[in-house]
């Protein structure tokens, strides 16, 4: 599909894409290093977590709330074997002293198949249920790392940054390294959905999102189907999982607890749940408020306790959430699609009033 | 058409908008990394179980910066108003933030950042807490550029296992707090089986590890040991883990923070009254309020140390009274919540003298080793820091006793000169941290077994504890 033939809206979008795929690239060599280094690393990594629950919710209908759990589990992993302890060393965890590399493909693959298996037991649930098992995954992760204080203890483990691949190098001293592994991994993860989405296996993951029944009548094995999204769910969470322990060089119950849970959910939700691209656009959005609004923020007319809402970043991104659930419940990248809609409504017809944003394009 | 070149309109104002912002956003970033003064941070907590110390630290921080550094403080009521006008020698310094943790990692990891990369701190007094203190120390050593003076956490891992070389801590780990309360409890009250339980993370089990290891070195057992998570609300499971009161002499507790109360008021309702010869607590039985709602049912109780003195009059620690008092009225200047704070700003302030204003590594070399401290009583009241850059620190055990006026407090009845952090050999830079079974419970000879003095009335006297 040549650029002529693209719409109006593709147009703008991909326009867009690649500006801003040129300011990422370059950002660290002209931007804020603070900026790069907190801020859009950070919107990378969650934005990839977040785009596995999107991948999830989009294209297999299920909202999984065990993502963050995922993404913590492989950190943990990570930690505990490629840690070292000793004077100087990591003082929490079992710090195996593992290979870098070897740590890192092992808690991946591991990572995974405990998605696989994860998956297994919730493919036959939909709706609330898939969101209450799911749920419960991510109880039981916090408390299992937090109570099981060989591999991990409330303190969770630290200094994992330490210790990266030798293909990686020293990412303490050289951050841009990890600014574009975060990058590069992103945008794998992006192609990675969009291709898996066009293949067979993604058609019909789509067909039983619509139609389980149809499909499990026209011999396709739903809860196979399920089982396979909820792995590759998995897969692309321990990539963020992996990233978030190089990035802050600590994982510990706390980052996959509730209220963080909730976060990744509250990203994907104000980026759009039936697009891609929302998870990377709700990250951004997240994380700016998060670093932003402080104790020390200051608004006119919204002082409440001095400061706005007090400095409550809960408040306010409570608010937002609330504000973008009521009027675009597709979430930013719904809101943007309907800038395009009257439009394709009157060059399309009305029969084409499709949603704002159709998962299968 | 027209409704098309209209749709085109909207997409550009929205991108012209966004970039826009970033490039805003941007450039307040930018222009925040200019040539400055030296920038320090203040570390600490406003949310989580010991949001109570966010006054308290920046408080004891900016109290040393008015003493030794002409600091003017814009509140005497409240000192996270700022401070301006400091100055170390001719260095101009400035208080770039305070930082807002709640106990707990995950935000510690966002607020170092915070404050060290945006706002672009050299310097951070602080954390609070433990974990965050352990977190800060990975930290510190993968920054070695920044310096990191730890404000009030107590956890042992941050410069026993870890111990970066751009980290100093100006006082004495959770551990040499409580040096000597386990000999307390075998000689004064006969304890020779004892139950622990313990707050689930880096302090609590720093705080009994000192317990444990003072206790069993002079012969004690712990049979058991119960781990309640930090911020539990409801206690009543883990105190039904501990041994009855007829089965076991006493009971340890590092519960700390708001918990303590809680836990108490939890064993009160599964075993009855409390028996203040059957429990000693960390510093949480006698400070951060706990005056007013544990030591009243503890009226009697042994209490571990906090590093501070109070009761015991110095000129050096009248003289630290009588100024906080006067900077800050409403803070509790004899608490270490402030104390620490303070003995780590005015280190900071001599080594920036030092330095010439400096920072980095020339800070780091010139930073006190060697420092006059206020709680001090052995070597003319200077603390050393040892290789690791830890203190060596006077200790101080305490009784929960009522006054005149009825109401109840901490006083000092036991003193230790010059406690270190190895506790005769037990912990070492190669040796597991504090945690749920570490250390072992075993005899061993502390340099001060058999040497505590005994103090009355706030004066040491030779006599030892028998």
């Amino acid at each position: 599909m040549s650029p002529s033939t693209w719409t109006r809206q593709q147009q703008v979008e991909r326009t867009i894409a690649a500006l801003a795929l040129v300011v990422v690239i370059v950002w660290p060599t002209f931007g804020s290093a603070y900026w790069a280094h907190q801020i859009l690393i950070e919107t990378f990594l969650f934005g990839i977590a977040a785009s596995s629950l999107i991948f999830l919710s989009a294209y297999g209908g299920m909202i999984s709330l065990a993502q963050t759990a995922l993404f913590g589990i492989t950190g943990i992993i990570l930690g505990n074997l490629a840690t070292k302890g000793g004077p100087g060393g990591t003082s929490k965890g079992l710090h195996l002293g593992w290979d870098p590399t070897l740590a890192l493909v092992f808690a991946i693959v591991a990572t995974t198949i405990i998605g696989l298996i994860g998956g297994a037991v919730a493919s036959r649930s939909t709706g609330i249920y898939f969101l209450m098992i799911t749920l419960t995954y991510s109880v039981i992760a916090t408390y299992t790392l937090g109570q099981v204080t060989k591999i991990s203890g409330f303190s969770g483990i630290g200094g994992i940054n330490r210790y990266t691949p030798g293909w990686i190098g020293d990412i303490l001293a050289h951050p841009n390294r990890l600014y574009y592994i975060a990058l590069g991994t992103a945008i794998v993860v992006y192609a990675l959905i969009r291709f898996v989405v066009r293949t067979p296996f993604g058609i019909s993951l789509q067909g039983v999102r619509d139609e389980p029944v149809r499909m499990s009548s026209l011999g396709y094995a739903v809860p196979l189907h399920r089982t396979l999204a909820f792995g590759l769910a998995a897969f692309i969470a321990a990539l963020a999982g992996v990233l978030y322990a190089w990035w802050a060089g600590q994982v510990a119950p706390g980052d996959v607890d509730l209220p963080q849970t909730i976060s990744l959910l509250i990203m994907a939700v104000i980026g759009g749940l039936v697009r891609i691209e929302g998870a990377w656009v709700g990250a951004f959005a997240f994380i700016l408020m998060q670093n932003y609004i402080t104790s020390n923020t200051h608004v006119p007319l919204l002082g409440f306790g001095g400061t706005l809402f007090g400095g409550s970043f809960n408040t306010i991104i409570g608010i937002i959430f609330l504000v973008i659930v009521v009027v675009s419940p597709d979430g930013l990248m719904g809101l943007w699609g309907r800038i395009f809609e009257p439009r394709r409504r009157s060059t399309e017809g009305p029969s084409i009033a499709a949603p704002a944003a159709e998962p299968t394009k | 058409m027209r409704r098309h070149k209209l749709r085109s309109w909207k997409a550009a104002a929205v991108l012209t908008l966004a970039v826009a912002g970033v490039s805003v956003w941007a450039a307040t970033s930018l222009a925040a990394s200019g040539a400055r003064p030296v920038r320090v941070a203040i570390m600490t907590d406003c949310k989580g179980a010991f949001a109570f110390g966010y006054e308290y630290d920046i408080g004891g921080a900016q109290g040393a910066f008015a003493q030794f550094a002409g600091g003017k403080t814009k509140s005497h009521a409240k000192p996270s108003a700022g401070m301006t006008g400091i100055r170390a020698g001719n260095t101009p310094v400035q208080i770039v933030g305070y930082g807002c943790g709640n106990d707990t990692v995950p935000l510690a990891v966002t607020e170092t950042k915070r404050l060290m990369e945006k706002l672009n701190a050299d310097v951070e007094i602080g954390p609070l807490s433990g974990d965050e203190a352990v977190f800060t120390a990975n930290y510190a050593k993968a920054h070695p550029t920044k310096t990191f003076i730890i404000g009030t956490a107590g956890s042992q891992d941050p410069t026993m296992q870890i111990h970066p070389r751009n980290m100093f801590r100006y006082y004495g780990d959770g551990a040499q707090w409580n040096a000597g309360i386990g000999e307390i409890a075998y000689k004064k009250l006969g304890w020779r089986k004892a139950a622990i339980i313990m707050d689930d993370y880096s302090f609590g089990w720093t705080s009994a590890a000192g317990m444990i290891a003072d206790f069993c070195a002079v012969g004690g057992d712990i049979v058991k040991r119960v781990f309640p998570p930090l911020n539990t609300t409801d206690y009543a499971p883990f105190v039904r883990q501990l041994p009855n009161p007829n089965q076991v002499d006493g009971y340890f507790s590092t519960v700390g923070g708001t918990g303590t109360s809680a836990m108490l008021k939890a064993f009160e309702q599964a075993y009855g009254k409390l028996d203040p010869k059957q429990w000693i607590g960390n510093l949480f039985f006698g400070f951060l309020g706990a005056d007013k709602v544990v030591a009243p049912k503890l009226v009697g109780a042994y209490v571990g140390g906090f590093g501070n003195m109070p009761g015991v009059h110095t000129p050096a620690a009248d003289a630290y009274r009588s100024f906080m008092s006067k900077l800050y009225p409403k803070l509790p200047n004899d608490d270490s919540f402030v104390y620490n704070y303070y003995v780590g700003a005015k280190a900071l302030v001599i080594g920036l003298q030092k330095s010439k204003g400096a920072v980095g590594v020339k800070l780091q070399a010139a930073l006190p080793r060697a420092l006059k401290s206020p709680f001090q009583i052995s070597n003319g009241g200077i603390v050393k820091l040892d290789s690791r850059r830890q203190a060596i620190q006077d200790q101080y055990q305490l009784q929960l006793v009522k006054n005149a006026d009825g109401s109840v407090s901490p006083t000092v009845v036991a003193y230790i000169p010059n406690v270190d952090q190895s506790f005769g050999g037990l912990f070492t830079p190669s040796s597991p941290p504090p945690g749920r079974a570490q250390p072992p419970c075993k005899k061993l000879a502390t340099p001060w077994q058999g040497k505590i003095q005994v103090v009355t009335d706030g004066k040491v006297t030779n006599q030892v504890i028998k």
